[in-house]
């Protein structure tokens, strides 16, 4: 600047500058001439400076936020809460220990330090680490903050900390098969860790975007405390009846979210080796089974929304089925002519199998796959099982199928099914994150009509009062149900002894709001149940249980007094028997 | 002449020191920011710990293991909750001094009568 500003004192002499360029011109346009030069140079330089520090100002913001002092911020993960936003799984950072090989002066001395600080460090691993030739190795993941002070106090050289993120989470395993985990690397790996990876977060993590806490949680359907009511029941079921394992479902049947799910045996997600049990596989939705009695509700309700068969029908129960070589029987014979609401609480196999058998093949076979139970069930979590169908569907297949053996579906699929039949017959994608009402209207599907929906409403409630779901009638809270045994597959035959039980509940029954589903795999036989081991002596009176703890949590106002289910739902929503 | 030339030096001086007190102060606000910045970080990395501690001392399992070992309390039944319909009205407060006060008098029956009172009835649902 002080350069440019010489010509100015230096008028009266000539300058370079001005001979150069004006030689012997008259004074006062050299004047003239010589203040526009300046005025120019100057408008120049403060154009220039202008122009740094517009530039300083919008970008050193950029620069400023990057200077993290050397730790690697990266794989951020979004938290997940509840649907009440408790916390399910959050980030916490923690310092991970590397070391320097080259830069370490002696290695023994700096073993021996590190294993008396950190005991569960391996010796004769961290010595070969260190003396490798490499520049840098990790020599723990997640130690803790006091570790990492003391270790800073020893003053090792080569050694240094970075911190990562750390996913935890708080309430350990008992939302662990919604959730899922992640690896070590922050990468999710199992339930909803894995489809956030799935939806973009990978690409985001690996492009080096997402890096940091500034994200928006995701809230689940889930609610941590019904889960928790729900896991501890099934938990206590589970030494009751020494079963192998025990899950339980909780959806609402108006939105398709799912506001519980267990499967115990699960594990810690904060641990997640015990994942790869076998024995903790997610029943729900990783596994298929025979759901026994349970698909008598589909085959009614396909009866009933055919047309041709009412309340008041009736079936021919007298004698066993024969066909071919099989013969079906009934597990309450009642040896005579059964109307539908008999057959439904007595869960006769002959009337049901008859039933199907009248409308046909072809009807039952559309009527399921309308129903959502041939096809893989796809979930935000993306542990799912391909139902088990039969390749050549004939009439035998159409009986057994028809009170629930000979087709295998995950137990959220046949719940999906169920749902529809309670809430007006609106088929609705169950869905692990919250959903308003009028969103699952828009993906609802219309399977059966609303007056079929009043009529199956009406048979779980009868069941809950004279069937077999009697344990399971929690006063006050007007619940329905239907009961499921099936005899498990074991070498190519049916065992009599290895049973798979289960209860489907629907609460209230007049004003569905949820439907909960009990399974006990493989329950054992007990002096108070009189030596039986099938769903109403077991899956029912712990569906009851649950339905007292659960139902004051899901805000379901306990109501008494009120009328048995031919008045309260039948005269009601006006239907002809 | 000299004049405005010794004023123009006089505003390039100026000039000169008001950018260069620009830039010294924008260096010292970069500075604070990116101080501040870590300090934020750090904030939220505390916020966040402690969340995920609170997360794991609220959690449901540890509230019914510390309940069923240092309370008497029962599960709820379905009898025990009410109606807002239902409650009693309220009776009138006495108008004068000398006057009993009606929720004092049902008091001293409850309590001459010693009757076990909070669990049952009376509690509304959330």
């Amino acid at each position: 600047m002080t350069d440019s500003a010489k010509p100015n004192p230096a008028k009266p002499k000539l300058s370079l500058v001005n001979r150069l360029l004006y030689g012997n011109v008259d004074r006062d346009a050299k004047g003239r001439a010589r203040v526009g030069l300046a005025i120019l140079a100057f408008a120049c330089i403060y154009t220039i400076i202008c122009g740094r520090l517009v530039y300083l100002a919008s970008t050193s913001d950029a620069q400023g936020g990057r200077r993290g002092g050397g730790d690697i911020i990266a794989t951020a993960r979004p938290d997940i809460q509840d649907r009440n936003g408790e916390v399910l799984a959050t980030d916490v950072r923690m310092p991970s220990l590397f070391g320097e090989p080259r830069r370490i002066i002696d290695v023994d001395e700096a073993v021996e330090l590190l294993t008396a600080t950190v005991p569960d460090l391996n010796a004769n691993e961290l010595r070969e680490r260190l003396s490798s030739k490499r520049g840098f190795v990790w020599l723990k993941r997640e130690i803790t903050k006091e570790q990492q002070r003391q270790i800073h106090r020893l003053g090792i050289p080569g050694i240094g900390f970075r911190s990562e993120n750390k996913r935890v989470y708080p309430n350990g395993p008992a939302v662990s098969h919604v959730i899922g985990h992640v690896n070590i690397d922050n990468q999710g790996i199992a339930g909803i860790e894995k489809w956030l990876d799935a939806r973009g977060l990978a690409d985001l993590h690996s492009l080096g975007f997402a890096s940091d806490r500034q994200q928006e949680p995701v809230q689940l359907a889930v609610d941590l405390r019904v889960q928790h009511a729900l896991r501890s029941e099934l938990i206590a079921a589970r030494t009751k009846y020494k079963a192998k394992a025990a899950a339980g479902l909780i959806t609402d049947v108006n939105t398709g979210e799912i506001v519980s799910m267990v499967s115990v045996p699960d594990y810690d997600p904060n641990d997640p080796r015990e994942a790869l049990d076998k024995d903790r596989i997610n029943r729900l939705t990783t596994g298929v089974f025979e759901m026994g009695s349970t698909f008598k509700a589909l085959t009614v309700a396909m009866a009933l929304d055919s047309g041709k068969i009412t309340l008041g029908s009736s079936f021919d129960a007298r004698h066993s089925l024969r066909y071919g070589k099989f013969s079906i029987n009934d597990f309450h014979a009642q040896r005579r002519i059964l109307t539908v609401p008999e057959i439904f609480t007595y869960s006769s196999n002959i009337g049901t199998a008859r039933m199907a058998l009248s409308l046909g093949v072809e009807h039952h076979k559309a009527f399921l796959k309308r129903m959502g139970q041939l096809d893989r069930l796809r979930t935000e979590i993306p542990e799912s099982a391909e139902p088990l169908v039969p390749k050549r569907w004939g009439e035998l297949n159409t009986v057994t199928i028809a009170f629930g053996h000979g087709l295998s579906v995950a137990p959220l699929q046949a719940v999906m099914g169920i749902s529809a039949l309670m809430n007006g017959g609106k088929l609705i994608p169950p869905t692990f994150l919250k959903r308003t009402e009028a969103e699952a209207n828009e993906l609802a599907k219309q399977v059966v009509r609303p007056e079929t929906s009043d009529r199956m409403r009406y048979l779980m409630r009868l069941n809950a009062e004279k069937g077999s779901a009697r344990k399971a009638d929690v006063e006050g809270y007007y619940v329905g149900g239907k009961t499921g045994t099936a005899e498990k597959v074991v070498g190519g035959r049916y065992s009599k002894t290895k049973l798979l039980t289960s209860f489907t509940a629907v609460l209230p029954a007049d004003k569905p709001r949820y439907l909960i589903l009990i399974m006990l795999d493989e329950p054992q036989p007990l002096p108070e149940t009189h030596g039986y081991a099938t769903s109403g002596w077991n899956a029912v009176p712990v569906a009851g249980l649950v339905i007292g703890r659960v139902a004051p949590l899901l805000g379901i106002a306990p109501r008494f007094d009120l009328p048995p289910a031919d008045r309260l739902i039948l005269a009601a929503t006006a239907s002809t028997r | 002449m000299r004049i405005i030339h010794f004023c123009v030096i006089v505003a390039m001086i100026a000039a000169a020191t008001y950018v260069y007190d620009i830039k010294f102060e924008s260096t010292m606000q970069a500075e604070r920011l990116a101080r501040i910045r870590g300090e934020i970080r750090r904030e939220r990395d505390a916020i966040a710990a402690l969340r995920a501690e609170w997360a794991k001392l609220d959690s449901p399992d540890r509230i019914e293991g510390l309940a069923q070992r240092h309370l008497p309390l029962k599960a709820t039944d379905a009898r025990q909750f009410d109606q807002f319909a239902n409650l009693p009205e309220r009776p009138k407060p006495p108008l004068f001094a000398d006057e009993p006060d009606p929720i004092g008098a049902l008091l001293s029956i409850e309590q001459e009568k010693d009757i076990p009172t909070g669990s049952t009835g009376g509690r509304n649902q959330r």
